[in-house]
């Protein structure tokens, strides 16, 4: 994966650099908005990341600019804590994605993860499968090997979630975010509870655990073992 | 008090212009009162000496000159009693009789110094109060008759007039300034207790507060409202010293604790699971710091009210529902009773976002500080005046003298210090509701607490 990096803060573009290399992709960096404009617009890279405050020109004009000319590079937007109105602000100038700084690195791979593999907006699928677990969307029906899975609307969408980001890692918050549409960190154990209810309908009395946990990264669903 | 301060005064300056209004007003009454009453004096004198003078006319024409001579010469002797002054000369001018000196001016009305009297009859009567008035006329045989009355009177009752009135006006002015320098006085002193205050205060003594009559006047009113001015400041300001002591307090404790932790994890070897526990903790230790400074930064931005501006009208019980469905499950697990009953199609105008988190941090609140078996009901219904919503536990509830100050930044009932959290939901809920007028009661559920929001303007 080729992406590239516009963050004007050293510390934040050395952690993310590194555990981008550790993680196998290739990325390249630019530290102020004109020069990460200029090259963001050869459309050479699989994503970008972008900072929102940065010297030159800041993250929404440079969003803004590379969808007028309609490049739609999947694009993650940074943003600094407690800034409220970010999250709608990156939205509308056309960012697929935004995270909160300062952030995990695990998270930032789930989502870039997440960005990378979405799906195109013609391909509507009417079943989704994995492993011998399998849901009709339009019938909202949902079997494991067969049998029938009985769930709760809210349950239905966690599974769709996953079932949709199949094979990869899936964290706390963007359950919180895609799910429940809840953007703020809940001080109970909202997601837990629903995950360990999910677990209970479709894992249970199966020799195969299909939602697993990820330690210090989130969960996934996968059929190979 | 210094005489150029005091002229300096407002009040002195109205009472100055109150002087000089009244002294406007005296002088009109003056004129008034000098015209009417010098006009009938003087009418009155000219009356008396025309009938004089038409008496001695008529004796004259018809028995001849020498009979009035007689006349004349007769009053004449008593003219400083009657004040008749008299001159009669033949057709020639030569002096027939009277009391005036031969020097006479021709016919008509004439007022006249008082030189012409006769020296013999000038009785002491020197002064400027004294004139001669009269009319002089053609006898039908050519003789000239002059007939006067001094004006005393008339002269007399003017001076007495001006002179009440000037009295009188200095007494004005005199009540004026006095009364001014009273009054401004008052008013100085006043201001002088409010400037003292404001002095202390900003000298660093914040309990200071102007002094109140309890007369209820203006400037009463004035230092009554400064004084509730001052009051609102000093609680802010010791609310935000309670709130810097608050973070330092709160925060130490997970800082230090973070800093343990790094210690003991220099010594334990890398790669072991004890190491990896040990980073996984001080990494969760920093991410509850960081939460903790993200609540902080959002409640001070939902205060600073900028969000405001992105208000929508938004279906509020679907958000209600939202939150039902999501905590229904989390509640049960934890032991408690759940029940919800949402009114649907109640809209909004506001934050979704921020009224969803309110109400989920109410609702997580009551699932956190129940002891498990209690019941929490959530409730949205129509009221009279938009929605009323509630959030309602059987747990211990909140004593009523400690209501007011869980809405305060990282307040924390002494129950409820050994459950996680950060003390900052409901002060999040207070800077919600005040950035969408909404009214917070914190009532006793008996047992529990029950939450009551007043969503007025939604629909």
């Amino acid at each position: 994966m080729k992406l590239l990096l516009i963050e004007d803060d050293p510390n934040t573009t050395g952690f993310i650099l590194r555990g981008l290399k550790e993680h196998g992709h290739v990325a390249d960096h630019a530290a102020d908005g004109k020069d990460g404009l200029f090259l963001a617009a050869s459309g050479k890279y699989d994503a970008l990341i972008v900072d929102r405050m940065l010297p030159g020109l800041d993250g929404l004009s440079i969003l803004k600019m590379l969808r007028a000319t309609d490049n739609h590079v999947p694009t993650l937007f940074l943003t600094t804590m407690g800034g409220i109105d970010d999250r709608v602000e990156g939205l509308e100038a056309g960012a697929d994605d935004y995270l909160i700084k300062p952030f995990a690195f695990a998270e930032l791979l789930a989502r870039l993860g997440a960005l990378m593999r979405r799906p195109p907006v013609s391909d509507v699928k009417t079943v989704l499968r994995v492993g011998d677990l399998e849901m009709e969307l339009l019938k909202r029906v949902v079997t494991r090997g067969g049998r029938a899975v009985d769930l709760q609307p809210q349950e239905f969408r966690l599974l769709e979630y996953f079932m949709r980001s199949e094979g990869r890692a899936v964290t706390r918050t963007m359950l919180l975010e895609n799910v429940w549409d809840f953007h703020f960190d809940p001080q109970t154990s909202v997601v837990e509870t629903h995950i360990s209810r999910l677990r209970a309908k479709i894992d249970k009395g199966f020799p195969v655990e299909l939602l697993r946990t990820l330690r210090g990264v989130g969960y996934c669903l996968r059929a190979d073992t | 008090m210094p005489i150029p301060r005091l002229l300096s005064t407002a009040s002195f300056r109205l009472s100055t212009l109150y002087g000089a209004v009244t002294i406007f007003c005296f002088a009109i009454l003056l004129a008034v009162t000098y015209w009417t009453a010098t006009a009938a004096l003087r009418e009155q004198l000219r009356l008396e000496v025309l009938n004089d003078l038409q008496t001695l006319t008529f004796e004259s024409d018809a028995d001849g000159v020498g009979t009035i001579v007689q006349d004349i010469n007769e009053r004449t002797l008593i003219s400083s009693k009657i004040g008749g002054y008299y001159f009669l000369s033949n057709k020639d001018g030569l002096k027939l009789a009277g009391n005036l000196d031969a020097i006479i001016p021709g016919e008509g009305w004439q007022e006249l110094g008082f030189e012409h009297v006769a020296a013999n009859q000038v009785m002491a009567l020197t002064d400027e109060d004294h004139e001669l008035w009269g009319q002089g006329n053609r006898l039908a045989d050519g003789s000239f008759l002059f007939v006067a009355q001094d004006a005393f009177r008339v002269l007399s009752a003017q001076e007495a007039i001006i002179h009440s009135f000037l009295w009188s006006a200095a007494a004005a002015i005199f009540l004026a300034v006095f009364a001014g320098v009273v009054m401004s006085q008052g008013f100085l002193r006043q201001i002088d207790a409010i400037n003292a205050t404001s002095q202390a205060i900003m000298d660093g003594d914040l309990t200071q507060r102007i002094p109140v009559k309890g007369t209820s006047d203006e400037i009463d009113r004035l230092s009554i409202n400064l004084n509730r001015l001052l009051d609102s400041n000093h609680s802010l300001l010791e609310s935000l010293k309670q709130v810097s002591t608050n973070i330092a307090h709160d925060l130490r404790t997970p800082l230090s604790r973070l800093r343990q932790g790094l210690e003991e994890l220099k010594l334990k070897p890398a790669g072991t699971i004890e190491h990896d526990g040990a980073v996984d903790a001080a990494i969760a230790e920093s991410d509850q710091l960081l939460a903790t400074f993200s609540a902080l930064l959002r409640i001070a931005q939902i205060e600073s009210g900028t969000r405001k501006s992105a208000f929508k009208v938004f279906d509020l019980s679907q958000v209600f529902e939202r939150v039902a469905s999501a905590y229904s499950a989390v509640a049960e697990d934890e032991g408690k009773t759940f029940a919800a009953e949402i009114a649907p199609g109640l809209s909004f105008r506001g934050d979704s976002d921020l009224l969803l988190q309110m109400v989920a941090n109410l609702l997580e609140n009551a699932i956190r500080h129940t002891p498990s078996q209690s019941r929490i009901w959530l409730t949205l219904l129509p009221g009279h005046n938009g929605a009323v919503a509630s959030v309602a536990d059987s747990g211990p509830g909140i004593p009523p003298d400690e209501r007011d100050k869980v809405f305060e930044r990282f307040y924390r009932l002494d129950s409820s210090r050994t459950t996680a959290g950060n003390g900052l939901g409901l002060a999040l809920v207070a800077a919600v509701a005040d950035l969408h007028g909404i009214g917070i009661l914190l009532a006793d559920n008996q047992p529990g607490l029950k939450v009551v929001l007043n969503l007025s303007g939604s629909t």
